[in-house]
């Protein structure tokens, strides 16, 4: 064991210590190094060995004796000695300062060691280890120059100055400039091929700064060969292994990282590093231990920053958005230049993204970009952040960069294609498939909302059953398989209940049989998708029952409680959709879709003023910016001016007015709204501006023909009325009947009516008498079409006799026809009712009088034509037997024998000749008068019913556009409110996408104008909404929609009705006058 | 009969039932057609096909080439509905005009002509035995029953207003009947009328039993159950097809599929399927045990008016047939199997 031996003063004993002995005390030792007088070389290896085992009080105790002014006095010429005890008081407060966490504590230590340094600089301005020792001090404070100047001043007298190298070497290190300092370190290692390990570890370091990672690596071992326990080694070399990624790489790393731990828990990096590893594992409250001591141990920046860092991350990831913004802020201050350390600033920007901070998130993604430029989730981030700016082709143009450089990102082609939806549709779906795709390929589960996404644009495309293959693909396995499956239906007796509208003991039976009724929270909009798509395939009891099972688990679902309406309301059976409309009220009373649904409702029930108020309170609810709740009301003004027979021309203005002002408002907040243009040219056209008027409704035409989703059957008729109104009839007739063939299946009756008017407008006798018989047979119970049909063969029967030439055959008919008219007339007169059918007994017997009375007329007639004929056929007969009767007398007169008899003969022949011419002169008088009779009689009876029919005309007109446009436009709104639905319906299917929530809005808002345009049909006919898969997704929620339409069309229908009445009242009225005359001519 | 329908159920598992076109006649009429059923064979000859049109004609048939036989005129307005005698020798033909003309089907005399003002004529049937025509009295709310051997009318059969209403409200309380239904038996009577109600009656007692809910558009076409007298189905413009249990009051089922207005409705003769015909131009079959549409037939290009299933009996009648007219003038013939 190694010992000292302290020489006894002024005798050749020497006292032994034994260096692992010392005493615990340091006043034992040093009172007899004081009375021994020992030399100060002792004192030092003594203060060291106490260092050496820790015990760093005794080492001070010493080593503050030793340097103590006593002993400078009394070893005043011990230079060497003396400087070396302050130097190692220097290089220990060096060390305290160093390590000292704490700033003030830190400074004193600094300034305890420059004072030391500084004494030995007095008894020695040369000595190289003092220089030495201050350059360390100056590099531990920070002033890297300072500290080179120090190191050169030493090598510059001893350019093999270990010490001095290694300072210098730290130094250069320091700067940046690695492969001078690895100059300096080697050649420290060549001058002292035994220098300990930090030695190599610098050597290590330099090699790993230069990239030289094996050479690094090598050197680090060599370091812990030589010193196992150092934790900079260990540490590097951990860093080393983690770097390569690997599975086995980072668990070796993470060993020997947690062996320097172990050896020292207070290195900053090691403490980061785990901090990393357990945030990858989840053990985040590790993370937060391992990182705040890692932050109370270091003063060096980007170590702080990236304990920041890693604190914020587990913040993060746990959803604790504020603290992690926080500690992100807090990284990213400790970072001068982003390119040092850019994961902050990433992840800032996430935060303030989540935050709702778009501009802040924007810099900061931004500064990640500039280093990145090909980084995918940074262009996807800022993407995102413009469209939230509202900056879409910005958006779009970030995204789709994302998706050429990665191909195989489904997410950033996911996130492309909801902003595709927007602007290209078919674009958007492609785009949705290849993400679709992807997902598949990369073995990924493909999101629900995505499948949705796909579904609603299929829908929207009309391509139902891939749209149904893809909702149910979204919605996987579940209970809705029971109902939709039509193997399993008997299993379950869904068809009962189809009709209990809010039934729900259907579902209450399941439970108890044991059935799970579960509904994903994510899957209740695919579902309710898939129930609209149903009804678009007309399958509405399935629908039904899909609506009811969202509404058994999520009451609150209005959407649901809206179509459920819908569907009762494409039934007809309103009270059930009114009652079904409250419901949904109950839930949000201030649900703009509701509120217009219920006031649609209203008017089908004829409750004018309670329809205002509701649409007005719908127009309120959404600051008038709703514009179907809008439209609603610019059409109840419309009706309201249009209703009433008896109408009050101030009101009807006003009421007009109102309702071309709404229109103009739609129309301004969205120019594209094809509802509220088609209002206008309405309203146009009622004031007469029929040009003005015929140009909007061609226009609107040709936008609804643009997309395969708008159908707008009003434009088609409002357009045939501005025809008809114009005299174009032929063109009336063409609009009428393509429209009735594509929009109606041919089932509208009114159309049929409409069409029947342009007929007897045009004096198509037949084709109008064969058009109501049509509509009668659609329409049994509409007695007015029946008196139409009178009318109409009455005017035909009345325009045959009329003409001057006519068959026999023709008379036939005409009588015919009357007795036909004759006996629908008297049938009405049984059967109808002033107050239901709006003409009365009296008019009718009117009609049946002049119908007997045209028929006894026809009968004349016909007994005259008959007669005709019968004399042609006669005469003929006559000239055959003059005939015969020449050859016989020929054969006579060649029979001499017979003259006389001859002679007698053809005297007698002569003389019935005679008679006959006679005959026939009276005869022809006769007819020539009555032909003129009959003529004048026709034409007072065509003047004065020609005159009054051009002015019913004109009246009736007017009443006949009104009500077609009336029902124009109820469709119209009708299709709007769809579009609506279905935004609502994509904007469910946005939120589900945490980012795209605001664009869902947005986009609800866009397709709402767009709704114009792309109505999608199959919305209509379902009478449901959700087209718009927005208005792609809308298809989905069209039901509010579609019902509100059949709602108004239904109103729309009654003033019909009422019009068509007002119309044959008129014609009763001329066909009255006609009559009249007739009887005058009698 | 229950054992009977558990019969057929199991044949239907074994065998896909499917329709398959065998021929079409363009332009059978000179106007839309309206109304068709099939005559049922005699011991001298095969059932006839019968179908009324706009053109206001009437039109014999037979099978399976659809060659005509005769046409029978003396309808003013369109010819709106057709219906056979049970045994196949006479049969009645009524027209927009409300007139009912009875005739016998191999000479075309006229047997009787029926009509009872101010009551109008939809929708008739002869009852399975042939005892009576039920006639669907429009705006009147009632049908009436003629008796065929007297053809004097038998009894009218008036469905009660409801409670509390008042003759002048607006929404015209009375119910337009457009069908009538026989039940298998004979018993019953059902007729659907405008408002999308159904009432049955006992047709002996000659009583209203009860209305069947569940429609609220017009029920232009309805048919029991050749096999359950309970069972009757509905053709609606609401677009679909109801199953009524009649005698409980109660809605079995609802079939959904067509696209716009169903205007009419058959059963087939073994019971397991029925056909309708619809605005959306398109025959459908249903298989009465899924409950759902097994095939859609489009080969007509307007509203399909009628269909009718030929009724068994008679001989080379093995194979089961679907005849059905339409708008476009034509009529079609499908093979059932």
């Amino acid at each position: 064991m190694a010992s000292v031996y302290i020489p006894v003063q002024n005798s050749e004993e020497e006292v032994r210590v034994s260096l692992d002995q010392l005493p615990r005390d340091a006043s034992d030792i040093l009172d007899i190094l004081k009375a021994e007088q020992a030399p100060l070389d002792l004192w030092l290896i003594i203060a060291r060995e106490y260092f050496k085992q820790g015990k760093v009080d005794q080492f001070r105790q010493i080593l503050e004796e030793g340097s103590s002014p006593e002993i400078d006095e009394y070893y005043a010429d011990v230079r060497y000695e003396r400087i070396a005890i302050l130097n190692a008081l220097g290089a220990y407060y060096s060390y305290l300062g160093k390590i000292e966490t704490k700033q003030r504590e830190k400074e004193e230590h600094f300034i305890l060691a420059t004072q030391y340094y500084n004494k030995a600089s007095r008894i020695d301005m040369h000595e190289p280890s003092t220089w030495v020792g201050k350059g360390q001090l100056l590099l531990a404070k920070g002033e890297v120059e300072q500290a080179s100047a120090a190191f050169k001043i030493v090598l510059d007298g001893d350019r093999d100055n270990v010490p001095a190298l290694l300072g210098q070497a730290c130094v250069e290190f320091n700067r940046g400039r690695y492969s001078d300092s690895l100059e300096l370190y080697k050649r420290a290692l060549q001058v002292y091929p035994d220098c300990p390990a930090p030695v190599r570890l610098g050597i290590g370091l330099c090699r790993y700064k230069l990239g030289q990672f094996e050479k690094a690596q090598q050197a680090f071992e060599r370091v812990l060969q030589l010193d196992p326990e150092n934790v900079e080694a260990l540490v590097a070399l951990a860093i080393m292994d983690l770097r390569t990624n690997g599975a086995a790489g980072i668990r070796t790393g993470m060993v020997k990282m947690q062996r320097a731990f172990e050896i020292y828990p207070y290195c900053a990096m090691a403490l980061n590093y785990l901090a990393n590893h357990f945030f990858f594992t989840g053990q985040h409250f590790l993370v937060e231990q391992l990182t705040e001591t890692a932050l109370a141990v270091t003063n060096h920046g980007p170590t702080k920053s990236h304990s920041y860092y890693n604190l914020a991350r587990s913040y993060h990831s746990k959803g604790d958005y504020d603290k992690a913004g926080v500690f992100y802020m807090a990284s990213v201050k400790e970072v001068n230049k982003p390119h040092e350390f850019v994961f902050p600033y990433y992840g800032l920007g996430q935060v303030q993204l989540k935050l709702g901070d778009f501009r802040s998130a924007l810099s900061n993604f931004e500064k990640v970009l500039e280093l990145y430029p090909d980084n995918c989730e940074t262009l996807k981030a800022l993407g995102h952040i413009y469209v939230h700016l509202g900056q879409t082709d910005k958006g779009q143009e970030f995204i789709r960069k994302a998706t050429k450089i990665d191909p195989r990102d489904a997410q950033a082609f996911l996130e492309l294609g909801e902003l595709l939806i927007l602007s290209d549709t078919g674009a958007a779906l492609d785009t949705f498939k290849t993400a679709r795709t992807l997902f598949k390929k990369g073995g990924q589960a493909v999101p629900i909302e995505l499948l949705n996404n796909i579904g609603v644009l299929q829908f929207e495309r009309g391509e139902f059953e891939l749209a149904q293959q893809t909702f149910k693909e979204a919605l996987g396995d579940g209970i809705w398989l029971s109902f939709t499956n039509k193997e399993n239906k008997p299993s379950v007796d869904a068809a009962t209940s189809t009709l209990q509208f809010k039934d729900m003991q259907l579902f209450h039976d399941l439970e108890r049989n044991g059935h799970h009724v579960e509904v994903p929270w994510d899957k209740v909009t695919v579902l309710f998708n898939l129930a609209r798509l149903l009804e678009q395939l007309n399958e509405s009891g399935t629908a039904s029952i899909l609506y009811r099972l969202i509404l058994f688990k999520y009451p609150d679902y209005v959407d649901a409680y809206l179509r459920l309406a819908a569907i009762a309301k494409a039934r007809n059976n309103i009270l059930l959709s009114i009652e079904l409309v409250n419901d949904a009220l109950k839930v949000n009373d201030k649900c703009p879709n509701a509120l217009s649904m219920l006031g649609e409702l209203e008017l089908k029930n004829d409750d004018w003023v309670k329809a205002k108020e509701t649409l007005r309170a719908a127009s309120d609810a959404t600051d008038g910016k709703d514009s179907y709740a809008t439209l609603s009301l610019g059409n109840w003004n419309y009706f309201a001016a249009v209703r009433n027979e008896k109408r009050n021309p101030k009101l009807e203005a006003t009421h007009l007015e109102k309702a071309k002002e709404l229109y103009t408002r739609v129309l301004i907040q969205h120019s594209a709204n094809l509802y509220a243009a088609n209002g206008a040219g309405v309203a146009l056209a009622e004031k007469g501006h029929f040009d003005v008027s015929k140009d909007i409704f061609t226009q609107v035409q040709e936008a609804a023909s643009g997309s395969v989703f708008v159908q707008m059957p009003d434009v088609w008729i409002n357009l045939a009325h501005v025809y008809f109104a114009q005299g174009s009839f032929s063109l009336a007739v063409k609009m009428y009947q393509n429209c009735l063939r594509k929009f109606y299946h041919n089932t509208d009756s009114q159309i049929l009516l409409y069409l029947a008017r342009t007929h007897y407008e045009a004096e198509q006798w037949q084709d109008c008498i064969k058009t109501l018989l049509r509509a009668i047979h659609l329409a049994p119970s509409n007695y007015t079409l029946r008196f139409d049909a009178g009318v109409a063969m009455q005017k035909f029967s009345a325009s045959t006799l009329q003409k001057a030439k006519r068959t026999a055959d023709e008379v036939r008919t005409t009588v015919a026809e009357l007795q036909n008219a004759v006996r629908i007339f008297s049938q009405l007169s049984a059967a109808s009712n002033l107050h239901i059918h709006g003409f009365d007994e009296k008019k009718i017997d009117t009609h049946v009088g002049y119908c007997n009375h045209l028929l006894s007329a026809a009968k004349v007639h016909l007994e005259a034509a008959e007669h005709e004929e019968q004399q042609v056929r006669h005469t003929q007969e006559l000239a055959r037997q003059v005939e015969l009767a020449e050859a016989k007398r020929r054969k006579a007169e060649e029979d001499s024998k017979f003259q006389l008899e001859r002679r007698k003969q053809e005297e007698e022949l002569r003389r019935v000749q005679q008679q006959e011419e006679h005959f026939k002169r009276v005869r022809e008088q006769w007819k020539s008068s009555s032909h003129s009779r009959r003529r004048e009689r026709s034409d007072d009876e065509e003047g004065g019913a020609s005159e009054k029919r051009k002015r019913k005309s004109g009246k009736k007109r007017k009443k006949d556009k009104h009500s077609k446009s009336h029902y124009d436009t109820e469709e119209t709104e009708g299709y709007m409110v769809d579009e609506q639905e279905i935004a609502d319906g994509d904007a469910d299917l946005y939120d589900r996408e945490p980012q795209m929530n605001n664009d869902a809005e947005e986009n609800a808002q866009d397709l709402l104008a767009a709704a114009g345009l792309e109505d999608s049909d199959a919305e209509d006919e379902m009478a449901a909404p959700s087209s718009s898969i927005a208005r792609r997704r809308q298809a989905l929620s069209e039901s509010d929609d579609d019902e509100p339409l059949m709602r108004q069309s239904s109103p729309i229908r009654e003033n019909s009705t009422d019009m068509q009445l007002e119309s044959d009242g008129e014609i009763g009225d001329r066909d009255k006058t006609n009559g009249d005359n007739a009887g005058e001519e009698d | 009969m229950a054992q009977r329908a558990a019969k057929n159920k199991k044949e239907n598992q074994y065998f896909a039932m499917k329709l398959a076109g065998l021929k079409s006649v363009d332009n059978a009429h000179d106007d839309s057609v309206w109304a068709v059923t099939w005559v049922p064979a005699t011991a001298n000859r095969p059932p006839l096909l019968l179908t009324g049109s706009l053109d206001e004609t009437v039109r014999l048939w037979r099978s399976d080439d659809l060659v005509l036989e005769r046409t029978n005129t003396g309808h003013c307005l369109g010819v709106a509905s057709v219906a056979a005698h049970p045994l196949g020798s006479i049969a009645a033909s009524s027209s927009l005009d409300s007139f009912v003309r009875v005739f016998d089907v191999d000479s075309n005399a006229t047997v009787a002509t029926l009509e009872a003002p101010p009551s109008e004529v939809w929708q008739m049937r002869f009852d399975p035995k042939g005892a009576f025509l039920a006639v669907a009295g429009g705006g009147s709310a009632s049908v009436k029953i003629w008796d065929t051997t007297t053809w004097e009318l038998f009894v009218t059969l008036s469905i009660p207003r409801p409670e509390g209403s008042k003759p002048t409200d607006k929404s015209g309380s009375k119910k337009f009947v457009l069908s009538v239904a026989w039940s298998p038996d004979g018993k019953r009577l059902a007729c659907g009328s405008m408002d999308g109600t159904i009432s049955v009656f006992d047709v002996l007692r000659a009583k209203f039993l009860h209305h069947l809910e569940g429609h609220f558009m017009p029920v232009r076409s309805l048919v029991y159950s050749p096999y359950d007298p309970r069972l009757l189905f509905s053709a609606s413009d609401d677009g679909n097809v109801h199953m009524y249990d009649a005698e409980g009051k109660a809605l079995i089922g609802t079939m959904s599929g067509h696209s716009s207005w169903v205007l009419c409705v058959d059963v087939s003769p073994d019971g397991g399927a029925i056909a309708t015909g619809s605005s959306d131009r398109t025959v459908r079959l249903w298989d009465l045990n899924m409950r759902a549409s097994v095939q859609t037939m489009g080969n007509h290009t307007d509203q399909v008016w009628g269909v009718a299933f030929r009724p068994p009996g008679g001989t080379d009648v093995r194979n089961g047939r679907l005849a059905s007219v339409s708008d476009d003038k034509s009529i079609s013939l499908y093979d059932y199997s």
